[in-house]
């Protein structure tokens, strides 16, 4: 078998961000398709407007968080097989010269898309399970008449179908075309790209000591992983200052949820992220302790860089939460009642801020400890 | 000088476990040229790595002078190969994404020299000081290595079997960029190597046979790179 089960095991990150998204898609959007079927039974102008606002949200809902998480699945399953493609180039190079066509190697990538499979039907499943208390609450005034849960053949398509076919088509497209590379070059060792027109002449930069530059060409080497860096962040930041105002705005059950997923998405992503920092620095890391770095030096040069940016990350979730539950409120439910209103939430900030700060750190603490483990005889297994 | 004394080395443990090192003791002195010299799986970049503290012996010592740097804790040792060695492998293990000098620079700032510049000089790049590592040819790639070892300053530099990849022509080039940098430098070389040839280079001679030493006498000429056969 070509792509083993460990590396397969890698994907789970994808498989809980699918799931999440699947999750509150699949609720929304099931509810969006049911809540339609009361319309007509529908008497009142205040129920009527409750109704409106009902089905925008299921909208919105269902677009902002759905094609967020989709969007981020479809870059960190790329940024997966990217690497993966790097780090095994030698064993798909052997495969091509012995005659196996690409599409043939790249065959094998559609298990990549059972690892969105997983995520959906789990995701699938969630839904449905709470499904029942998720209705009840949305209609917890009996504004509306009562809405019964119907399967939706087109949600199971849209949720559960599409986005694994879509994933495996994704994924043996991309190998393919990643594959279409000469043989040699897939062959050859370390084979480093480098862009031609880049400036080469900071030469007064140079006085920047090597951790320094170090630290700098990590950061700029992998962009996806920075990406992932502050959308971790993001994610933490938002969703968890979302989910407070949630339970006042909407639900506990919103606000829970909400928690839930976003501390979930922040900690898969971040965790998969940094690791594959550390694994893709190993080597590095063990010449650097074969030539008498301490490990400080070691993790200062590897992980110290993306401090900055998961601050960042923080600050911009702050921001996007705040902007998005100002248009939820001021303009989606502008002409409900009752809805309470809506100011940002300075000491919900700063909890989270300090837990975030919390987290991080002793994330980063664990993770150092890890590069400490990293044996130096790691660079002399090939 | 180091003192090698009675090194045992196994990997693996139980029914698998197998002795690689069997009781290994020599002396280099300071400023030689040894060349261990065994066939493949011999041991020998076990015993290198056992003398330049990158693993640790079963049982055994190893003196640099008075320290036993088999005693020293990790963050000890660390520091130890800061001051003391560098290192040179087959495999040139340079940071792809870092041009020459910084990759350089990785060695010179552990010993604060400001001047590696004239070291990448020494190596003839000094054309090439901002190319990337995979714009390089193997024999460049191994001079850079050379360089970043030596812009650290290194009392004893080890390599092992760091002509391995390149052909015989590049291969004398780098062996004879080092002799000269040697003598420039003063340091000690301890090479391994399996191609009998290159032991001519040498002063002192280390055979070494399925972890055992079988054999250690000294050229009384040693040949330059370009004399020995390949
Ligand atoms: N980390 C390791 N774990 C298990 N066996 C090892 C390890 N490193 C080396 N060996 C074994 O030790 C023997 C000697 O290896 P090595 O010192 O690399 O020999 P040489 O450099 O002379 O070719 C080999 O049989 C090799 O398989
Ligand atoms: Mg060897």
């Amino acid at each position: 078998m070509l792509i083993g089960i460990k590396n397969a095991s890698k994907f789970i990150g994808i498989s809980i961000i699918v799931c999440c998204a699947v999750v509150i898609c699949t609720m929304f959007l099931n509810f969006y398709f049911d809540v339609q079927s009361v319309e007509s039974q529908i008497t009142s102008e205040l129920s009527m407007i409750f109704y409106d606002a009902q089905v925008s949200t299921a909208k919105v809902v269902c677009m902002v968080s759905g094609g967020c998480l989709l969007l981020t699945s479809v870059v960190m399953l790329m940024f997966y097989i990217k690497h993966y493609i790097d780090t095994h180039k030698k064993e798909l190079g052997i495969l091509k010269a012995l005659g196996y066509s690409n599409i043939k190697v790249a065959k094998h990538f559609w298990v990549f898309g059972m690892t969105a499979l997983m995520g959906t039907v789990i995701g699938f499943g969630i839904a449905f399970l709470m499904m029942p208390r998720f209705y009840a609450l949305q209609n917890e005034d009996k504004m509306l008449p009562e809405i019964v849960i119907h399967f939706h053949p087109a949600v199971f398509l849209y949720f559960v179908i599409l986005p694994t076919v879509g994933f495996s088509l994704l994924a043996i497209g991309y190998a393919w075309w990643k594959l279409k590379r000469p043989v040699l070059s897939l062959l050859r060792n370390d084979f480093h790209s480098v862009d031609k027109g880049k400036k080469r002449t900071d030469d007064k930069l140079s006085e920047r000591s090597f951790v320094d530059d170090l630290k700098r060409s990590t950061l700029k080497s992998k962009k996806a992983l920075d990406f992932f860096i502050i959308f971790a962040s993001f994610c933490f930041s938002s969703m968890t200052q979302m989910s407070f105002s949630m339970k006042d705005l909407s639900s506990e059950m919103m606000g829970a949820m909400m928690l839930v997923i976003g501390l979930a998405l922040a900690f898969t992503t971040m965790f998969l992220a940094i690791t594959t920092v550390i694994g893709g620095n190993t080597k590095t890391i063990s010449m650097m302790r074969a030539f008498g770095y301490s490990s400080k030096d070691c993790c200062k040069a590897i992980l110290d860089g993306y401090r900055p940016l998961s601050y960042m990350g923080f600050a911009v979730g702050t921001v996007y939460q705040y902007a998005l539950l100002r248009i939820m409120v001021d303009i989606v439910f502008k002409d409900v009642e009752g809805v309470p209103v809506y100011k940002f939430d300075v000491p919900v900030m700063l909890v989270s801020l300090v837990v975030f700060i919390a987290a991080y750190e002793i994330l980063m603490f664990v993770y150092s400890e890890k590069v400490k483990k990293i044996s130096i005889k790691e660079i002399m297994i090939e | 000088m180091i003192k090698v004394k009675d090194i045992i080395k196994s990997y693996g443990n139980g029914e698998s476990s197998s002795q690689i090192l069997k009781g290994i003791s020599l002396e280099i002195q300071d400023g030689d040229f040894v060349v261990i010299l065994g066939a493949s799986g011999s041991g020998k970049s076990t015993l290198l790595n056992v003398i330049s503290g990158l693993e640790r012996p079963d049982s055994g010592k190893v003196f640099y002078d008075a320290t036993d740097i088999t005693a020293l804790s990790d963050n000890q040792l660390t520091a130890f190969r800061k001051e003391n060695i560098g290192f040179i492998f087959q495999q040139y293990y340079l940071l792809p994404d870092m041009s020459v000098d910084k990759n350089v620079k990785m060695g010179a700032d552990l010993a604060g020299n400001k001047d590696y510049k004239t070291v990448i000089k020494a190596v003839g790049l000094g054309e090439k000081l901002h190319k990337y590592p995979g714009e390089l040819s193997g024999g460049e790639q191994q001079r850079v290595s050379v360089a970043r070892a030596l812009a650290k300053k290194p009392k004893v530099l080890f390599l092992d079997e760091p002509t391995g990849a390149l052909d015989e022509q590049t291969g004398r080039q780098v062996l004879d960029y080092i002799c000269k940098l040697k003598k420039q430098y003063g340091f000690t070389i301890v090479m391994v190597t399996h191609n009998l040839n290159i032991a001519e280079m040498a002063k002192t001679v280390v055979k070494m046979n399925s972890g055992k030493v079988s054999d250690i006498y000294q050229n009384e000429v040693q040949k330059t790179a370009y004399e020995i056969g390949w």
